[in-house]
């Protein structure tokens, strides 16, 4: 069953005569369960297609499907709803709250579900604690650093285990050890509970763990690649060697 | 690029932020002009002249002055918050700081003598609409008729030039003192920390608390008798005034902060979205807060202070009038009401008399005082009291012993309180006649003449008052024995003997009064007074309320990435507005309920002093204030909502 089809979406900027066109009729289906990840240059339109697969944005054109539900028509009101129980966001710009510490941060989308307090803090105990930010809980966003921000973005998205998960960079400011860390809680989420996961990055490795890969360029999509029964090492290498075709921005983050 | 045109450019793209900081502006210089025009207008003259209210409309513009230099020192200090980041950015490209402020104030000149300019134009306009307000207020009849005055425009210039320098410094000093990293982060500073359920703020929250008692018990006892010398007086109103104002900053400093900390701590990190946006918002921004709401506080006291006595005053003038004037008319010359007579009856109207012998006896009053009479004017052993029979008294009758005193007021009970009953000498030329004084009634029997301002009346028996007559000390008595009081039979015809006695024109030296009249000069001395404390409680009111609404503004746009987020995570626009509702009953609601508790109690210390009545008026300016206040935080939760609808 397909959890998220997209067809033929176009999203522009500007107005009437000054249009920038960054989206030019993308489609993509998205299984139960997969791990899928975005590539593509930077400026490409990678945010811009994970924002409106997940409602943030509005589409000039096209039509997009979660769970059968078309989401391109919803009310403000129903999509808000929709966004609060089955999705997740790690996004490339952390989005913390500067006026929440960061276990208030991380516990919030746990206060719309109205889960008891003793299960939150069970949850968010283990969580950071995975996420090695357990000891940060009670300082503010603006005195951590940036990979600290993003872990704690991404534990935000976790802890009320979503249906969806998207992610935006999400070990941009990582170490390897810190991104090898939270690709395997991805993965380990992945399979265990059966979140479907989209995640955009620039980095092979973090896209070696996903089950497919998506490349987009100049708002189109570019070419696929499935992993099927390869290790993710071979997986890897052809990562490398798409992107390289693709032209030179694997090494842009490092 | 070179300066000039740097400083143009950037005037051109900041003029959006600009808007508030010319609001602020425009309305205060409009409003001081306005001011400062009638101050020197001669058509205020009149109103000025009858009651020597040029020293009330001195000491207003003052104030005035001060509540505007706050607004715009603080409007200002916003807009260069919200300009830090561009500082910053011209700090890393290599400018130097001095080269930095020069821009800034260069541009800020341009604005803000525009801004002055457009202000006064507006304010001329608006200073007839005022002047014929005040006009109604007074009852004085003339046409206004307004001139630009060329001293107003000076002076107005004056103080805002030196306002300008202020804001300068004050410029200088946000410069000098900001690093190119703290620059940047200005916005995202947060001011406190959940961590520390600290002791000591749980002491300076109940020490806020006791100084605020102190400063209400205090002020219970203020009038009450304990405090007599003028000196005493004085120094005890500064103590409440200083204990109050330094209460309220440290209980919004201490407690409030404390016990959001302890709420938040409870919590434990699980925090509802109603509670993200208030608490948590209101706790990052505690250490301005706390300073914000003291002034909005005290501001608010003093407006709610002020409007009420003066409309107390407004509201008990025919109470005074009858306190002063016991009838409609009253006369300590015989000729003139003679006089008045004819004419009453040569108009056709009906009136009756009442005919009562006065005289000035030294009284010796020690034994029934309360409390010591030091710092006044009195000797309790000698007090110079008017003396009358019982017999021009109706349903009094008393004993050869006995004297009843009518006829006390309010201000000199406040004073010169006296007992229940006790013994009291009546001193003629020769002998010395011991009493039983028996009491106090209220009613007033003579008028001011009389009373030396207010003054009770002894009430003795015949026999008494014979021998009295007889033992006269001739240097204390006034001109006049005689007090003759007229009333009206039918009360519409009041009006019109009033304009007869007008017309009469008896001597000025208060022989003679008109209840009526009185009455009359009474709104109009207070109607004034009325009118420039109305003016400054208005301005306060509207100062208060812009700078709580800039804050919020500023706080808005700071959170705006904040609503952002929410909104990303599926909140919708409902339910941050919820949580906003409750961050600004918060922000409005608690200055303006301690203010309206710190008015409360100052009123009650004092009201006596400045009238009869002081519940009804008293209520009604509350109710009035309330409504008018809350208008702003209508007005900001509106902005906020605008604000949150565009974050997505
Ligand atoms: N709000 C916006 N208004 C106008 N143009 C925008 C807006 N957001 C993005 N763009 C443009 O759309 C294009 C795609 O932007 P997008 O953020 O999707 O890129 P990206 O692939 O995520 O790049 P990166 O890898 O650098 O994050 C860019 O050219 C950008 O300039
Ligand atoms: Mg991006």
């Amino acid at each position: 069953m397909h959890i998220l089809e997209a067809v033929k979406i176009h999203k522009s900027y500007g107005t009437k005569f000054n249009k920038q066109e960054v989206l030019k009729g993308v489609d993509i289906r998205i299984q139960q369960g997969e791990f899928v990840s975005i590539m593509g240059a930077s400026g490409s339109g990678k945010t811009t297609l994970l924002n409106v697969l997940s409602s943030i944005d509005k589409i000039s054109n096209g039509t997009i499907k979660i769970e059968g539900k078309e989401i391109s028509s919803m009310k403000e009101k129903q999509l808000a709803e929709f966004r609060k129980h089955h999705l997740g966001f790690i996004f490339q710009e952390y989005n913390l709250l500067d006026t929440l510490t960061v276990k208030e941060n991380i516990l919030l989308p746990l206060s719309i579900t109205k889960t008891p307090k003793k299960e939150a803090e069970q949850k968010f105990t283990t969580l950071a604690k995975e996420l090695g930010i357990y000891e940060l809980k009670d300082k503010y966003p603006n005195e951590i650093s940036g990979g600290q921000k993003q872990r704690t973005s991404a534990a935000r998205a976790f802890i009320h285990e979503p249906s969806i998960i998207f992610a935006d960079e999400p070990t941009g400011a990582l170490d390897s050890k810190s991104a090898s860390d939270l690709l395997n809680k991805l993965s380990e989420l992945n399979q265990t509970r059966k979140a479907t996961i989209i995640m955009v990055t620039h980095d092979p490795v973090a896209a070696s763990y996903c089950s497919r890969v998506i490349f987009i360029k100049d708002g189109q999509i570019y070419t696929q690649l499935n992993k099927g029964e390869e290790t993710r090492q071979t997986f890897f290498h052809d990562i490398m060697r798409t992107q390289g075709v693709l032209g030179g921005v694997q090494h842009e983050h490092q | 690029m070179n300066i000039n045109e740097l400083i143009f450019r950037n005037l051109k793209k900041n003029l959006k932020n600009y808007y508030l900081y010319v609001f602020a502006l425009i309305f205060s210089a409009a409003l001081y002009f306005a001011f400062v025009t009638l101050q020197y207008d001669p058509s205020m003259d009149q109103t000025k002249g009858s009651i020597k209210g040029a020293a009330a409309i001195r000491t207003a513009s003052i104030l005035l002055v001060a509540i505007v230099s706050i607004f715009l020192l603080y409007a200002n200090s916003i807009f260069i918050k919200r300009r830090s980041k561009e500082i910053g950015l011209f700090q890393l490209i290599g400018m130097t700081k001095s080269k930095i402020f020069r821009i800034l104030s260069m541009e800020n000149f341009i604005l803000y003598f525009g801004s002055l300019m457009v202000g006064i134009f507006l304010g001329f306009s608006v200073s007839k609409l005022i002047i014929m307000i005040l006009f109604k207020i007074t009852g004085v009849e003339a046409i206004a008729t307004l001139q630009f005055s060329v001293q107003a425009l000076i002076q107005t210039l004056v103080v805002f030039g030196v306002i300008y320098c202020f804001i300068m410094l004050m410029n200088y000093a946000f410069i000098k003192r900001q690093t190119i990293l703290s620059l940047f982060r200005t916005i995202s500073m947060t001011e406190g920390k959940v961590k520390k359920v600290s002791f000591l703020e749980m002491f300076i929250g109940i020490t806020g608390l006791i100084l605020i008692i102190i400063g209400y018990y205090l002020s219970s006892k203020l009038f009450e008798g304990d405090f007599t010398t003028m000196n005493e007086l004085f120094l005890v109103m500064t103590i409440i005034l200083a204990s109050v104002i330094i209460g309220t900053y440290l209980l919004y400093k201490g407690s409030v902060r404390f016990i959001l900390n302890i709420i938040r701590k409870q919590k434990n990190g699980y925090l509802n979205i109603n509670e993200v946006l208030s608490l948590s918002s209101i706790m990052f921004r505690m250490k301005s807060n706390a300073l914000l709401l003291t002034i909005i506080t005290v501001v608010s006291a003093l407006a709610i202070g002020l409007l009420s006595l003066s409309y107390i005053s407004y509201y008990s003038a025919e109470k005074m009038a009858e306190n002063y004037v016991p009838n409609d008319f009253s006369f300590a010359n015989q000729k003139d009401a003679v006089q008045f007579k004819e004419a009453l009856q040569a108009n056709k109207m009906k009136f009756s008399e009442k005919i009562v012998d006065v005289i000035q006896v030294d009284v010796n009053i020690k034994q029934i005082l309360e409390t010591g009479l030091e710092g006044m004017n009195f000797d309790p052993n000698v007090m110079t009291l008017p003396v009358i029979s019982d017999q021009d008294v109706k349903d009094i009758d008393l004993s050869a012993t006995e004297v009843l005193f009518s006829g006390f007021s309010d201000l000199l009970q406040k004073f010169m309180s006296l007992k229940d009953s006790g013994p009291i000498e009546l001193k003629g030329q020769h002998e010395i006649i011991p009493q039983n004084y028996i009491g106090l009634n209220k009613d007033t029997i003579v008028s001011t003449y009389f009373t030396n301002g207010g003054l009770p009346t002894a009430i003795v028996d015949k026999t008494v008052y014979k021998r009295l007559k007889h033992d006269i000390n001739p240097d204390i008595q006034k001109e006049s024995t005689i007090y003759i009081g007229i009333d009206m039979k039918d009360s519409a015809t009041i009006e019109k003997a009033n304009e007869i006695f007008q017309k009469m024109k008896f001597s000025d030296n208060r022989e003679n009064d008109s209840r009526l009249e009185t009455s009359n000069n009474q709104k109009q001395n207070m109607g004034l007074i009325m009118f420039i404390v109305g003016f400054l409680g208005l301005t306060f009111l509207i100062t208060s309320g812009c700078i709580l609404y800039f804050k919020q503004m500023d706080e808005s746009e700071d959170e705006k990435p904040n609503y952002t987020i929410l909104r990303k995570l599926g909140f919708t626009e409902g339910d941050l507005l919820k949580g906003i509702q409750a961050k600004q009953i918060f922000n409005f609601g608690i200055p303006l309920v301690i203010g309206l508790f710190h008015s409360y109690f100052a009123v009650q210390s004092g009201w006596f002093l400045f009238g009869s009545e002081v519940w009804t008026p008293m209520i009604i300016v509350m109710v009035l204030y309330t409504a008018l206040y809350s208008i702003f935080g209508i007005l900001s939760v509106f902005y906020y909502k605008k604000v949150i609808k565009d974050a997505l």
